[in-house]
């Protein structure tokens, strides 16, 4: 079931288009990672969706309420997690907590801050100022702040710049965490390893919206599946068995590893093994060669510009 | 909810200020240099020019509305009467006390928030507009507004620490209490809104200072026209400009709810 509905959400700021006539759902669960590069209008996107600007022509749906509309009904049913942090240094992370929470309806603000402070493992140091924080642990009090209110929906805007790997780390398996627990979750990254590695989905923009889809369909529609297949004593009579197989489009040979075109490895692997094993092929190692999608991402970019990659 | 949520950024304010030395300072300090400096400004007049000050024109049109509104002054010698007219703009000098306050502490609430990253967050919850600017202009103006009333009843008590008791009767007159229990909350709750006001349309810390000093010098015209006895308030003139100063909260408040463009501070503010 869809929770966010987007319907040709556009936004002008003067004669500049930043975000154009987008039209995609994001199911209830689902983790969306929106990718593209700088000033593709990411967050010009997550401020309509989260009700903090308003776009120029078309509208969404959010949690069942409509954008443009009544935006403090929307800030009690969604969470954001802004491009920076943003507390005040010289309180204290629980005091922080609680002053945000005081704005919700309907829960006891000091219970949810505990909660929350306990989840994102900085119960102990919730008397001390957010000024002495390093950079993740302001992340995850600011993903503490998004969750605060238990909303449906997460808007998380690039929630890993800047991070070093350990607390990128983090943020990620929290957002893995959220995911688990039902949440949506919206999340604009530059990080596409990350997205893929977190995201049921992955939406590709550059002010109007390229590609959405999962990472493999995306794969699978910009680039054909390949195998490889690294075998110690490669022999003519390997390479042709292979070749013979009717799944493989397309073959070739460099040294003792075989990549071969197909387009269901899951179904037609154990049948080229074999094919190798037959022909006297000491088989080291079988393996699908993932197209990154980093180069998808660029394929498509660069496309929309005219350029080439 | 409007009530817990404008109290929420009440308490928010006043923690931030209690941890910053330097607006601590602003609030609970500056204002007990002004009944120094005052009581220097009225013993440094009355022993230059307290004997002088009949034959000088401007006093004299001011001995008259003075003796006009507190009839015992007329009995008093020139220099006594010169005394009392000084003390008497006490009242109206303590309204620099909440104007002095906001342009050093809520003019830069709004764009320090912006600069910090924390408005962002601040309007991604379900706060209002005006909850917003009205609970930041009362964070400041309600301890502006205590301040102004300690330092008033400090300073009857310095009066009377200095041998000049004998004058209190004249100067703690109708039109005091009318200054400093309406006109000075009046006058309070406008400067800090025009100083939220100047805050919410500034780019940065000292556009908001700048611009917040221009809105919110022209209320000391209120202490000139009053010193130099050029308008002499009655408790009725009092009653009334305080009755005009409310109006007018009302429509600045209003007009900083429209002025605030939550768009444009996230969208175009850098």
């Amino acid at each position: 079931m869809a929770i966010i509905e987007v319907n040709g959400l556009t936004r002008k700021f003067s004669d500049r288009i930043a975000v154009d006539g987008l039209t995609f759902q994001v199911n209830q669960g689902e983790v969306l990672g929106f990718l593209g590069p700088n000033g593709a209008g990411k967050t010009t996107t997550i401020r309509m969706l989260a009700g903090i600007i308003a776009p120029t022509s078309g509208g969404a749906t959010v949690a069942g309420l409509r954008i443009p509309g009544d935006a403090e009904k929307l800030h009690e049913s969604i969470g954001m997690l802004t491009e920076t942090p943003g507390f005040y240094d010289r309180l204290s992370a629980g005091f922080n907590l609680t002053y945000f929470a005081g704005f919700y309806n309907g829960f006891d603000a000091q219970a949810q801050s505990e909660k929350y402070l306990k989840s994102m493992g900085l119960w102990e140091r919730r008397d001390s100022r957010v000024g002495t924080f390093s950079k993740g642990m302001k992340q995850r009090l600011a993903l503490a702040r998004a969750l605060l209110h238990e909303p449906k929906v997460l808007f998380l805007d690039e929630p890993t710049a800047g991070l070093d790997p350990e607390a990128a780390r983090e943020v990620r398996d929290l957002i893995k965490r959220l995911s688990a627990e039902g949440r949506t979750v919206f999340v604009s990254t530059h990080n596409l390893a990350e997205a893929e590695e977190l995201c049921h989905r992955i939406a590709i923009i550059r002010t109007s919206l390229l590609a959405i889809d999962t990472g493999q369909n995306l794969r699978d529609r910009f680039f054909r599946r390949q195998v490889i297949v690294r075998v110690q004593n490669m022999t003519p009579a390997i390479q042709e068995a292979a070749r013979r197989l009717t799944f493989v489009k397309q073959m070739q040979v460099a040294g003792n590893e075989l990549t071969i075109e197909m387009s269901e490895p899951e179904q037609n692997r154990p049948e080229l093994v074999q094919a190798v094993v037959n022909e006297g092929g000491r088989v080291l190692d079988v393996f699908e060669n993932k197209q990154p999608l980093e180069d998808i991402y660029l394929k498509l970019v660069h496309e929309e510009n005219g350029n080439e990659p | 909810m409007s009530r817990k949520r404008i109290l929420n950024i009440l308490f928010k304010e006043w923690r931030v200020v209690l941890t910053d030395f330097s607006s601590s300072l602003i609030i609970f300090g500056l204002p007990f240099l002004l009944i120094g400096q005052l009581m220097l400004y009225v013993w440094l007049g009355v022993y230059f020019a307290g004997d002088k000050a009949g034959g000088i024109a401007v006093f004299q049109h001011a001995f008259s509305k003075l003796q006009g509104a507190v009839p015992a002054v007329a009995a008093l010698s020139t220099a006594e009467q010169f005394r009392v007219l000084l003390l008497n703009q006490f009242s109206f000098f303590l309204l620099l006390i909440p104007v002095m306050i906001a342009m050093n502490t809520v003019t830069f609430s709004i764009v320090d928030e912006k600069l910090s990253g924390s408005l962002e967050a601040l309007l991604s919850t379900p706060v209002r507009t005006w909850e917003l600017l009205l609970g930041k202009a009362l964070a400041g103006a309600v301890p502006a507004l205590l301040m102004t009333w300690i330092v008033g009843g400090v300073f009857l008590g310095v009066v009377a620490a200095v041998g000049w008791g004998n004058l209190i009767g004249m100067v703690v007159t109708p039109v005091w209490f009318m200054s400093l229990f309406l006109l000075t909350p009046a006058i309070t709750v406008l400067s800090f809104l025009l100083g939220v006001l100047g805050s919410a349309r500034a780019k940065d810390s000292k556009s908001a200072q700048n611009l917040s000093l221009v809105i919110i010098f022209p209320l000391f015209a209120l202490i000139a026209v009053q010193v130099t006895g050029i308008v002499w308030f009655t408790w009725l003139s009092a009653l009334v400009l305080a009755a005009v100063l409310i109006g007018i909260d009302y429509l600045v408040l209003r007009l900083a709810v429209s002025l605030f463009q939550r768009e444009s501070i996230i969208v175009r503010w850098r």
